[in-house]
């Protein structure tokens, strides 16, 4: 089966900065990717170059099956949001759809048609008319995605298209995502710093990190990869917890104890490189019966951490 | 689809229509004093057509190179090039639309010169041949100044730079005109006249209207003209090649 996206090996460089690395990815269609990364991890540069609006310094990709060679035909197959994407004000959505679907070769009706059933997707049928200029940013945002419809895509790629929104907004253009790759079965790469979100929209994250892949895989994955459980939950007879504790102190890899909110015989210890073997060990060598054990796993956002913190 | 829209732009969205309204009370005034003021219209009927023409293919075409300096880097300051350079529009086919928009102020700008040049002009039997030749050469040189605007826009860093640097050249190039009439004589003198495709332009103009010459006695002013209306049109739409996100400047 055709990938949606492809890409091997691509490097792009400004001057002396390097902004991708060895990049190479492969998206099934269908899927969400979200794309992960500090500021200057090179998202932007990648987004760029896959969607042919830069080129490559080394590496191949191939969009919707076709080959980096064709830029023109990949661009046919694809939708995009730039990051910080500017609008006309004083062209209405209506107007701005219309003019964008007439520039993929929709004849004049279609091209009404198209905006409207656009306008309608992205809720904004009622301010169709309206000039841009009086829109908020988070409806400049949703026109920006119908924009990006206007071709039918097979690939989407929306860069940062929840900053500077409000938690309501962010919400909105995150639902808008995930029905678009539902209902369209189109393949969506992701570009943001939402984290949370990313957990409950993308199928897979790439985490980028100075140009270079620094994790990929499902959410789960990533972060089990990336990251040791936070701390580890433990229950002994209350008479023996302040014995427990001590013990726990002592014990390698253990950071901090404390009892778990107070609970009697409950303690949480904080974990530090460790998969709380040692706590359970050390537990045991002082004869210190436990009656539960959980660990807290750990999150995206601290593979996040872990795989893009500054050497 | 790109030159119907800068269409759409500029006029429906009202900034070529204050620039041509701007023109207009401009060349009314000019047509007034040369006409009716006793004590300015020390003008010949003659040099008074003239001058309305000279005064129209300048501005119309100044007209034209700022809209032109405006097209890319006004795109890339706005945020909208990107959005432009995804779609399978091919790049020289958005410098040609957006030249074709800025061109569409000079054909305004003569359209509404014709009466001023009828109203001067009657009588003598001059307004065809004055129109024409304004429309001929005020056509070489807008060509030449917006694409030499769509050019300087095109490897701007930013709209400041692309209107500075054209008005720069465009000063450059009008300073020949103004110098001392001894320093226009002589070899050199006339050397740089006629390599300047707007002094050259002026010059042919001047010549059928003034001196009643025909066509083709002073054909050979019109080569510059052509010359830069045709290498910059080619070098403005080869330019779209080139078009970045950032402009030359930053990097």
């Amino acid at each position: 089966m055709t990938k949606a996206v492809e890409a091997e090996g691509l490097r792009k460089q400004y001057g002396e900065l390097v902004a991708v690395e060895e990049l190479t990815l492969s998206l099934d269609a269908g899927e969400i990717l979200g794309v992960l990364g500090p500021n200057g991890a090179g998202k932007t540069t990648a987004i760029r170059v896959l969607t042919t609006i830069l080129g490559p310094d080394r590496g191949t990709f191939s969009v919707a099956g076709v080959p980096h060679t064709r830029p023109a035909e990949i661009r046919r197959r694809i939708g995009v949001l730039p990051e910080s994407a500017g609008y006309p004000d004083r062209q209405t959505g209506d107007e701005y759809l219309r003019f964008h679907a007439r520039l993929y070769g929709h004849s004049r009706a279609s091209a009404r048609e198209v905006a409207s059933a656009l306008l309608d997707e992205v809720r904004l049928a009622e301010r169709g008319r309206s000039l841009v200029g009086g829109y908020s940013r988070g409806m400049r945002q949703r026109l920006g995605i119908a924009r990006a419809l206007v071709n039918e895509p097979q690939v989407i790629f929306l860069d940062e298209p929840t900053l500077g929104l409000d938690p309501a907004g962010q919400r909105e253009v995150l639902l808008l995502v995930r029905r678009m790759a539902r209902e369209r079965g189109a393949t969506v790469l992701l570009s943001t710093h939402l984290l949370d979100e990313v957990e409950e929209v993308c199928t897979r994250v790439l985490i980028l990190n100075r140009g270079r892949i620094a994790g990929e895989g499902t959410v789960a994955e990533v972060a089990r990869r990336a990251a040791a459980p936070r701390s580890a939950i433990l229950r002994v007879t209350p008479e023996r917890a302040s014995e427990a504790a001590r013990v726990l102190a002592a014990a390698p890899g253990i950071e901090h104890v404390e009892s778990t909110n107070g609970l009697p015989g409950s303690l949480t210890a904080t974990l530090v490189r460790s998969d709380g073997n040692e706590a359970l060990r050390a537990l045991a060598e002082a004869g210190v019966p436990v009656l539960a054990f959980e660990l807290e796993g750990a999150r995206l956002s601290d593979a996040f951490l872990a795989m893009t913190e500054p050497d | 689809m790109i030159a119907e829209q800068e269409l759409r732009d500029l006029w429906i969205g009202g900034r070529a229509l204050l620039l041509s309204l701007a023109f207009s009370l401009l060349l009314s005034v000019l047509a007034y004093l040369v006409a009716t003021n006793t004590a300015l219209n020390y003008l010949e009927q003659r040099e008074s057509v003239n001058l309305t023409l000279q005064v129209a293919i300048a501005i119309g075409a100044l007209l034209a190179l700022l809209v032109g300096a405006d097209t890319i880097s006004g795109e890339r300051e706005r945020g909208t090039l990107e959005t432009l350079l995804l779609t399978p529009v091919p790049r020289t086919g958005i410098t040609t639309g957006k030249l074709l928009g800025a061109l569409s102020l000079w054909i305004a700008a003569f359209v509404i010169s014709i009466p001023y040049v009828w109203f001067l002009g009657r009588g003598i039997g001059i307004v065809g041949v004055s129109l024409a030749a304004g429309l001929l050469v005020g056509t070489l040189l807008a060509v030449f100044l917006a694409s030499l605007g769509v050019l300087v826009s095109a490897l701007s860093a930013s709209n400041r730079v692309s209107l500075s640097v054209s008005l720069f050249l465009l000063l450059a190039l009008y300073a020949p005109t103004q110098f001392p009439t001894r320093a226009q004589q002589g070899w050199a003198g006339e050397l740089l006249l006629r390599i300047n495709p707007i002094a050259a332009g002026e010059h042919y103009v001047g010549k059928l209207v003034i001196d009643a010459h025909s066509w083709s006695r002073d054909a050979s002013w019109l080569v510059s003209p052509i010359i830069a209306a045709a290498a910059f049109a080619v070098a403005a739409v080869v330019a779209a090649r080139w078009v970045r996100l950032r402009g030359a400047a930053s990097g």
